[in-house]
C-alpha cells in the first residue's frame, strides 16, 4: 500500500483544555481570578499523538478512563479542534459518540429522526428515504409517535443507535457503543456494527472489550494520560494494556494499604463487626 | 458526524482565520443548514403550543394581559396618559416581547445543547439563529391581538400604514439576531450571564420610550437643562423601533396626528448599524465556536 493511501492521518496531535473556563465559570469567578492574577490552568488531554489509519484498516483505541480516548474520537469527528498538530480525514465521517442523547425530548420519535438527520447534515430526501429503515430497526412499536420524554433510557439508546448507524460512512468512529439496550437489541446492534465495520473504508473505535479488539481490529493503540504508549497488533497491545492494568491495580492496592485501607481486609472487617465489640482489633498487623 | 461530502483538507486548525473568512463560513453554515433551522423553529413552536392547556391562545392573550397591567399601572401613577393609551403602548409591547423572549431563550440556546455539541459536529450558529427566527413567529401571532385591539380604536387606525410593520420588523430582526448570537456565545463562558440579562432587559424596557414617547423625554430633558439626555435617548435602538411602530400603528406622539410613515432615515441608520453588529457577532461566534465542545 502506498504511503499516500491513508484514510486518516494524525500528526503530532495535541489537545489542550483551558481549565479557566470550566463548567461553572461565571463572570464573578473570572474577575476574581483576574484580580488574583492566577495563571490559567491548562491541561493536555492529548499530546504528541501521531497515527495513520489506512484504507480498509480498523484501529482500536484502548486505555484507562480519562486517557483521552474520547477526545481523540471527538477530534477525528471534527467536534474538537486540535490545539497543535494536524489531522487529515479523507471521506465522510460518521461517529457513534455516545447514544443516550435524544435530540429533543418534547418531540416524537419520528420527529427526532428528522431533526437528528438534519443535525447530522443529511438532506431532506435522504432522511425520508432512510426513515422507514430507521423506524424498523429501532423497533419501538407505538412509541415511535410518542414524545421522547416518555421513553426509557434503553429505548432512547435504541433510537439513537438506529439514527446514527443509518448512513454508511466512509470512516466510522465508535465510542463504547457495543453495549446498548437489552440482550436482543444488543445482538442486533452488534451485527449492525460488524456490518458497518466491514463496509466502511476505515474504522476507529474506543472500547474496553478486548475480545472485540482482537476479533475485529487489525491494529490497536494504547493511550494513557494523553500519550501513546504503544501502537501495534491487537494481540500485543491488549496484552500490554492488561499487564499495565494489573500493575495499576496492584499499585493502587499498595497505596490503599499504606493508608490502612487494604481492600483485602474488608471482608475481615465485616466479620469483625459481627463479633461482639468487646474484642477490638488491637493488633492491626496480625490480620495479614 | 457525517459532514456531507467532506472537502479533502477537513481540518481548519489555524487560529488565524481572517474575520472575512469566518464571516463567510458563518453565512454558509446557515445557508447550508436551512432545513435544520426550520426544524428547530418548528420544534420550538410545537413545544410552546403543546405545553399549556390554552396552547396557542396564550400567544394572543399574553401581550393583551401585559398591556392591561401597564395601562392600569400608568393610569394610576401618571393619571394623564396619552389618549388611546392601550394602543399607544401595545405598539411597543409587541416588538419588545419579541426581543426580550429571544434574548432570554438565546442565553441558553447553545448551553442547553451541550450533549449534542460534544457528540456531533454541526454549525453551532444554527442554534441562536433558530431562536431569533422562532421569535418572528411569535411576533406574527401578535398581529392577531393587535387587530383585535384596533377594532376598539377604528377612528385612529389607518390600515394602509400597517404595511410598514414587516419592513420595520426586518430592521428589528437584524438587531435581534445579532444580539442573540452574541448572548448565546457569551453565556457558554460566563454562566451567570442569564441573571444579569433578566435585569438588564427590564431596565432597558423602562429606559426605552415604550410606556412614554421619546418626545416626552426630550421635553423633560430640555426643561431640566439636560438636553443631552434627550439626544442620547434617541440613540437607543428601541427608541427608533418603538417610535417607528408607533408612528404606523398609533400615529403622532402628541396623540392627535394620524398614523404616518416612520422616520425612514433613522431606520436605515439602525439597519446599517445592526448589520455591522451582526457581522461582528458572527465573526466572534465563529472565533469561539471551536472551544464550545471543550468548555461545555
Amino acid at each position: 500500500m502506498s504511503p499516500d493511501d491513508y484514510a486518516i492521518a494524525v500528526d503530532d496531535l495535541g489537545v489542550r483544555y483551558n481549565l479557566r473556563f470550566t463548567r461553572k465559570s461565571t463572570v464573578r469567578g473570572s474577575f476574581a481570578s483576574l484580580l488574583q492574577r492566577r495563571k490559567p490552568e491548562r491541561f493536555w488531554a492529548l499530546r504528541h499523538v501521531s497515527v495513520r489509519v489506512n484504507q480498509g484498516e480498523s484501529l482500536a483505541v484502548i486505555g484507562p478512563n480519562g486517557a483521552g480516548k474520547s477526545t481523540f474520537l471527538q477530534v477525528l469527528a471534527g467536534i474538537m479542534r486540535p490545539t497543535e498538530g494536524t489531522v487529515d480525514v479523507r471521506g465522510q465521517v460518521s461517529g457513534l459518540l455516545g447514544l443516550g442523547v435524544g435530540f429533543d425530548t418534547e418531540l416524537s420519535g419520528v420527529e427526532n429522526i428528522l431533526l437528528g438527520g438534519a443535525f447530522l447534515g443529511l438532506d431532506g430526501p435522504r432522511i425520508r428515504e432512510l426513515l422507514p429503515e430507521i423506524i424498523d430497526f429501532a423497533d419501538l412499536g407505538q412509541f415511535i409517535d410518542a414524545p421522547l420524554k416518555t421513553y426509557s433510557s434503553g429505548m432512547r439508546a435504541r433510537l439513537g443507535f438506529s439514527i446514527a448507524t443509518a448512513v454508511d460512512p466512509d470512516i466510522l468512529l465508535l465510542d463504547e457503543v457495543l453495549a446498548t439496550g437489552d440482550a436482543s437489541f444488543r445482538a442486533k446492534s452488534k451485527a449492525r456494527v460488524i456490518e458497518l465495520v466491514r463496509s466502511a473504508k476505515a474504522v476507529v473505535l474506543v472500547t474496553h472489550d478486548m475480545d472485540w479488539v482482537r476479533e475485529y481490529c487489525n491494529r490497536a493503540m494504547l493511550i494513557e494520560k494523553g500519550k501513546v504508549v504503544m501502537q501495534g497488533s491487537p494481540d500485543e497491545v491488549t496484552k500490554l494494556h492488561l499487564a499495565r492494568t494489573r500493575e495499576a491495580i496492584a499499585r493502587r492496592k499498595e497505596e490503599l494499604k499504606a493508608k490502612g485501607l487494604d481492600l483485602a481486609i474488608r471482608p475481615k472487617k465485616r466479620r469483625d463487626r459481627i463479633k461482639p465489640p468487646a474484642a477490638p482489633p488491637a493488633q492491626p498487623g496480625a490480620a495479614t | 458526524m457525517s459532514q456531507g461530502p467532506a472537502a479533502v483538507p477537513l481540518r481548519h486548525a489555524s487560529d488565524g482565520d481572517s474575520p472575512l473568512t469566518l464571516l463567510r463560513q458563518g453565512i454558509s453554515d446557515i445557508l447550508s443548514r436551512r432545513r435544520l433551522v426550520r426544524y428547530l423553529v418548528q420544534a420550538d413552536m410545537k413545544k410552546r403550543g403543546s405545553d399549556t392547556i390554552l396552547g396557542n391562545v396564550w400567544w394572543i392573550l399574553d401581550p393583551l394581559l401585559q398591556m392591561t397591567v401597564y395601562v392600569i399601572f400608568v393610569s394610576v401613577i401618571a393619571r394623564r396618559p396619552a389618549p388611546d393609551y392601550p394602543l399607544f403602548i401595545f405598539a411597543a409591547i409587541l416588538p419588545w416581547k419579541w426581543y426580550s423572549a429571544v434574548i432570554n431563550d438565546a442565553t441558553n440556546a447553545v448551553v442547553n445543547k451541550d450533549k449534542l455539541i460534544r457528540q456531533i459536529a454541526f454549525p453551532k450558529l444554527v442554534l441562536p439563529v433558530s431562536t431569533a427566527t422562532a421569535g418572528v413567529v411569535g411576533f406574527a401571532w401578535g398581529m392577531i391581538p393587535l387587530g383585535l385591539l384596533m377594532l376598539f380604536f377604528l377612528d385612529r387606525v389607518d390600515p394602509t400604514m400597517l404595511i410598514w410593520i414587516p419592513l420595520i420588523a426586518v430592521v428589528q430582526y437584524a438587531f435581534t439576531l445579532a444580539s442573540a448570537i452574541l448572548v448565546s456565545a457569551a453565556n457558554v463562558f460566563f454562566r451567570d450571564l442569564g441573571n444579569a440579562i433578566g435585569h438588564g432587559l427590564r431596565l432597558w424596557w423602562f429606559l426605552s420610550p415604550g410606556l412614554y414617547s421619546l418626545q416626552a423625554v426630550r421635553e423633560i430633558a430640555v426643561a431640566q437643562d439636560f438636553a443631552i439626555i434627550g439626544t442620547l435617548a434617541g440613540f437607543n435602538p428601541f427608541a427608533v423601533l418603538f417610535e417607528a411602530y408607533r408612528a404606523v400603528i398609533y400615529g403622532g406622539a402628541d396623540g392627535v396626528s394620524p398614523p404616518h410613515p416612520p422616520d425612514v432615515v433613522s431606520l436605515l441608520i439602525l439597519l446599517t448599524a445592526s448589520l455591522v453588529l451582526l457581522a461582528v457577532a458572527v465573526v466572534l461566534f465563529k472565533r469561539v465556536e471551536p472551544e464550545f465542545a471543550k468548555v461545555l
